[in-house]
């Protein structure tokens, strides 16, 4: 089976979070980069998938030269070889924007199934995986813990509200989007990142990938929330008080 | 005086036939040695050379084995009876090796000792004396294994009694050779019995643990030294221990020098808390691998011979390479088993993955957000360090995440207030990687030091000050592979050396601190009652009220056989009440289980060694337990509570970090 990772590297949970001076993105200066856990997670399916069933597992990331030591990261892990689209405007670009990048350079490698993680730790927008999937023309499953290969094609196991699950089958090829926490993830080691440095690292210039759309969407500003709290002490007596506060919960806080 | 002494007599001349067949003998002995030795000398040899080692500094070298060899010093102090039996043994052997020369020379009338000269004379007395010594030694030892019989030394081996039973005849058939005239028969029926017992000694010799004779003096003079001294990893191919093709020369020589004593078992807390790591047979392990396999065998060396779950079983308290008077240095081997398992993904463990991948991502072992450090630095006002302060204080993850380590670092920040001392503490930290260090992860090892070393010379930091002494072996030794380290130092040494300033203070703040009555200490949650601090105050400034505080100070591993730091915590501990020490100090402290990142790890077998430690520590009858890491007080911290609750009635049992014990004495309005 061939299988398709497609990882993000996004900023170390412990990253200071400054918006740039042009308040259109975060200053990346202090930054420390990691893997997106999500993408972790398909990685380790992906990679168990090989492991129960044999083939190969291709990573694929987009983004500036930095990105490289995510995919070795990847490599190290136990993927067999990596496609780098190298990007440097990854920022100015929507979901859409990256999704056309990953679907240009997935395509050529025809895959049986290509794996992401549900959203991505930064923007958590949700959509690439099922937009390449859309660009592709595949069928896709979403919130996937779970996945096993059949004769015919996949059952996978999706993670629904309120701790219900659902369990899918699918043919190949086909694009899942992996929920965190479904396995546990292996930790990187010293063979394999020795091991990694003999693996092919595939560059291509998102230019040359064809239809790098300009983006759908332009981003205005982006700002921190500000923090705000205010107390209002409800005057009166208990009963009084507490049909003011039902008031407000309704109208105002509108929870109730 | 010695005119009536008798002299040694031993036969003169021999016939043909006796020089014959004394030499067939003699061939047919060493060549039965050498069919065995011959092996393990080429194993040895033939084994891979060790990456990083070097004869210099010589001095060191030398020393430690005029010390440990010559003076069996590390034999005697560690186990004094059988110790002084051995180095008995020990030294009349040494004193033999001319006589035996010379006995054998005789047969070819090559003898250059003559009984009647005055070197002879003296000579053959001397040996004469040693020889008594030896008997009375080798009676000695023999009635400790086959009636003593103490645990460790494991089953009764009857080779051994032999062997014994063959030095006391050596020893029998030299000193009968006094009062046997020389030129009978008699006289020749004694010079070969004591030439047949040598000549079956001598073959016995590879085929036993006596093997330790020839080998365990190469052994120390060969020693990596330092304690628990990691080589580096050489080439790409490296991974540490994983197959016999990674043996080293230095290991696979500590493999066959064991002479399975036992020391290392008996101190082991793994071993002693009914676990199945036993590192003696980790040792023992080793050597069968290289009898059955050698060095060039692809074969894991985990497996068959050794398990990978007694390898990570281990605290790396360090009591066997402390213990071991043959010099084997079990902690690299141990290390390098782990190493091995980790490096390859061979180990799966859940905990130890978690601990893995938090530091992979994150910036500590507990896996918390360093914006949590930031809270506890900026609540606390902690300047931050910028080159300029005299120390750089080193929080690690103990004392900037956990709620107890907190509390040591502000005590110790009150002090450094108090008396003035500039400091900062740094800006971003990471783990020092001590944990992933001793369970082999030698990837994420290399990550946490390179990136610490670089912000540390990024704020030109230049001393280093740590309340946890795993932070303060790895930065000192174990960065050492990756840079130059800055000078760094355990709060213990801080404080014994600012002691006269802070007793001092507290003579001439008493009035004060009396007056300002409980509560208000400069740390929220301290259990500490002024009124008892107060009375310590009078004790000291007025001897005849000696009601002091009974304080039992544990040892912790990386401080005490680590570092070799001893009196400077008891100074403290002895500043603010009675020291008490348990059964078990300095050297030979039991450790508290946290050691070799198995405070990451999950529930360990058998008992647990903190309980085991908690309760010796409150059987000495102190009312506070005072450590000076902040894992061992981590630990205690369970223990002591399960402790307690066995023990109905009894006074609770405060714990406090030496730091907190200095603290106490501070005019409390500072910070």
């Amino acid at each position: 089976m061939k299988i398709i990772v497609a990882i993000k590297q996004v900023p170390e949970r412990d990253a200071p979070v400054r918006i740039a001076a042009n308040h259109k993105s975060i200053d990346e200066a202090d930054h420390q980069w990691a893997m997106n856990e999500p993408d972790a997670y398909a990685l380790e399916e992906a990679l168990q998938l090989k492991e129960k069933n044999g083939g190969e597992v291709i990573v694929l990331s987009a983004g500036p030269e930095r990105v490289g030591s995510t995919i070795r990261e990847a490599l190290a892990k136990g993927a067999d070889r990596a496609i780098h689209v190298v990007s440097d405007d990854l920022a100015s670009r929507d979901a859409l924007g990256t999704a056309r990048l990953l679907a240009e350079a997935i395509k050529p490698e025809n895959p049986d199934l290509v794996l992401t993680g549900l959203q991505s730790e930064d923007l958590g927008l949700g959509q690439t995986g099922v937009i390449v999937a859309e660009l592709l023309g595949l069928p896709h499953s979403t919130l996937i813990v779970q996945v096993e290969k059949t004769d015919t094609g996949l059952k996978v196991k999706r993670e629904l509200e309120e701790g219900w699950f659902q369990h899918i089958e699918l043919p190949l090829p086909a694009v899942l989007t992996i929920q965190s926490g479904g396995n546990k993830l292996r930790y990187a080691t010293l063979m394999g990142i020795k091991r990694a440095k003999t693996k092919p690292v595939h560059a291509v210039a998102a230019a040359d990938l064809g239809s790098a759309a300009a983006p759908v969407l332009t981003l205005e500003h982006i700002a921190l929330p500000s923090k705000q709290k205010s107390t209002q002490i409800l005057p009166g007596s208990a009963k009084e008080a507490a049909a003011a506060l039902v008031e407000k919960l309704k109208f105002e806080a509108r929870v109730l | 005086m010695c005119a009536s002494l008798p002299t040694l007599a031993e036969p003169q001349h021999f016939s043909l036939i006796e020089r014959v067949l004394f030499l067939a003998l003699a061939a047919a002995s060493a060549w039965a040695f050498w069919r065995r030795f011959g092996p393990i000398f080429n194993k040895i040899l033939h084994s891979k050379k060790d990456p990083g080692f070097s004869l210099a500094p010589i001095g060191r070298r030398v020393r430690d084995f005029v010390w440990e060899v010559v003076l069996q010093a590390k034999v005697i102090s560690q186990r004094p009876l059988a110790g002084i039996a051995h180095a008995l043994v020990f030294w009349a052997f040494c004193a033999f090796a001319l006589v035996t020369l010379n006995h054998c020379a005789q047969a070819l009338s090559l003898d250059f000792l003559a009984p009647q000269g005055r070197f002879g004379r003296f000579y053959f007395w001397f040996a004469a004396v040693f020889a008594l010594a030896c008997s009375a030694g080798i009676l000695g030892l023999f009635i400790r294994r086959f009636f003593v019989r103490p645990k460790w030394l494991g089953q009764i081996s009857p080779e051994s009694g032999f062997i014994a039973m063959l030095i006391f005849a050596l020893m029998a058939t030299y000193l009968a050779a006094f009062y046997v005239a020389g030129t009978g028969w008699p006289g020749h029926a004694l010079w070969w019995a004591h030439t047949l017992v040598l000549l079956v000694f001598l073959p016995l010799i590879p085929h036993t643990k006596h093997l330790h004779l020839l080998l365990s003096p190469f052994t120390v003079f060969f020693s990596r030294g330092g304690f628990s001294k990691i080589p580096p990893l050489a080439g790409d191919e490296d991974f540490g221990l994983v197959t016999g093709r990674d043996l080293t020369q230095i290991v696979s020589l500590q493999a066959y020098s064991c002479v399975e004593c036992g020391r290392c078992t008996e101190h082991c807390p793994a071993n002693n808390t009914g676990k199945e790591l036993n590192p003696k047979e980790i040792v023992l392990g080793l050597r069968a691998y290289l009898n059955d396999l050698g060095p060039q065998s692809e074969e894991p060396l985990l497996g068959k011979y050794n398990s990978q779950q007694a390898a990570f079983e281990c605290t790396t308290c360090g009591a066997c390479e402390f213990q071991c008077p043959v010099g084997i240095e079990h902690l690299p081997i141990l290390v390098g088993l782990r190493r091995g398992a980790v490096n390859t993904g061979e180990w799966e463990d859940s905990h130890g993955a978690k601990l893995f991948l938090a530091l992979e991502r994150g910036s500590n072992a507990l896996g918390l957000p360093a914006a949590e450090r930031d809270k506890f630095i900026e609540k606390n006002a902690l300047p931050i360090y910028d080159g300029s302060q005299e120390y750089c204080l080193w929080l690690g993850c103990m004392g900037a995440y956990d709620p107890r380590g907190r509390e040591i670092v502000l005590s110790l920040v009150a002090i450094m207030r108090h008396l003035g001392i500039t400091f900062g503490v740094p800006r971003k930290e990471k783990c020092t990687g001590d944990p992933v260090r001793r369970l082999g992860n030698d990837l994420l090892f290399q990550q946490l030091a390179e990136s610490n070393l670089e912000s540390l010379a990024q704020a030109r930091t230049k001393k280093i000050l740590s309340i946890c002494p795993h932070c303060v072996r790895t930065i000192q030794e174990d960065w050492k592979e990756f840079g130059a380290p800055p000078e760094v130092e355990h709060h213990s040494e801080f404080l014994a050396r600012h002691l006269p300033e802070l007793n001092l203070v507290s003579g001439l703040d008493l009035p004060h601190q009396a007056k300002s009555g409980p509560g208000g200490s400069f740390v929220s949650g301290h259990d500490f009652s002024r009124a008892e601090n107060a009375q310590t105050m009078t004790g000291a400034l007025a001897p005849e009220v000696t009601n002091k505080e009974r304080i039992v100070f544990h040892d912790p591993c990386y401080l005490g056989r680590y570092r070799n730091v001893y009196d400077q915590p008891r100074a403290v501990v002895a500043s603010a009440g009675e020291l008490v020490e348990a059964p078990r100090h300095r050297e030979r402290s039991f450790c508290c289980g946290a050691g070799g990142g198995l405070a990451f790890l999950g529930e360990e077998g058998g008992e647990r060694v903190s309980h085991v430690r908690a309760a010796e520590l409150v059987a000495t009858g102190a009312t506070t337990v005072a450590a000076a890491c902040p894992f061992c007080n981590t630990m205690f911290r369970d223990a002591l509570t399960q402790v307690s609750e066995s023990r109905p009635g009894a006074p609770t049992v405060q714990l406090v970090d030496i730091a907190q014990l200095a603290a106490r004495n501070l005019p409390h309005e500072t910070n």
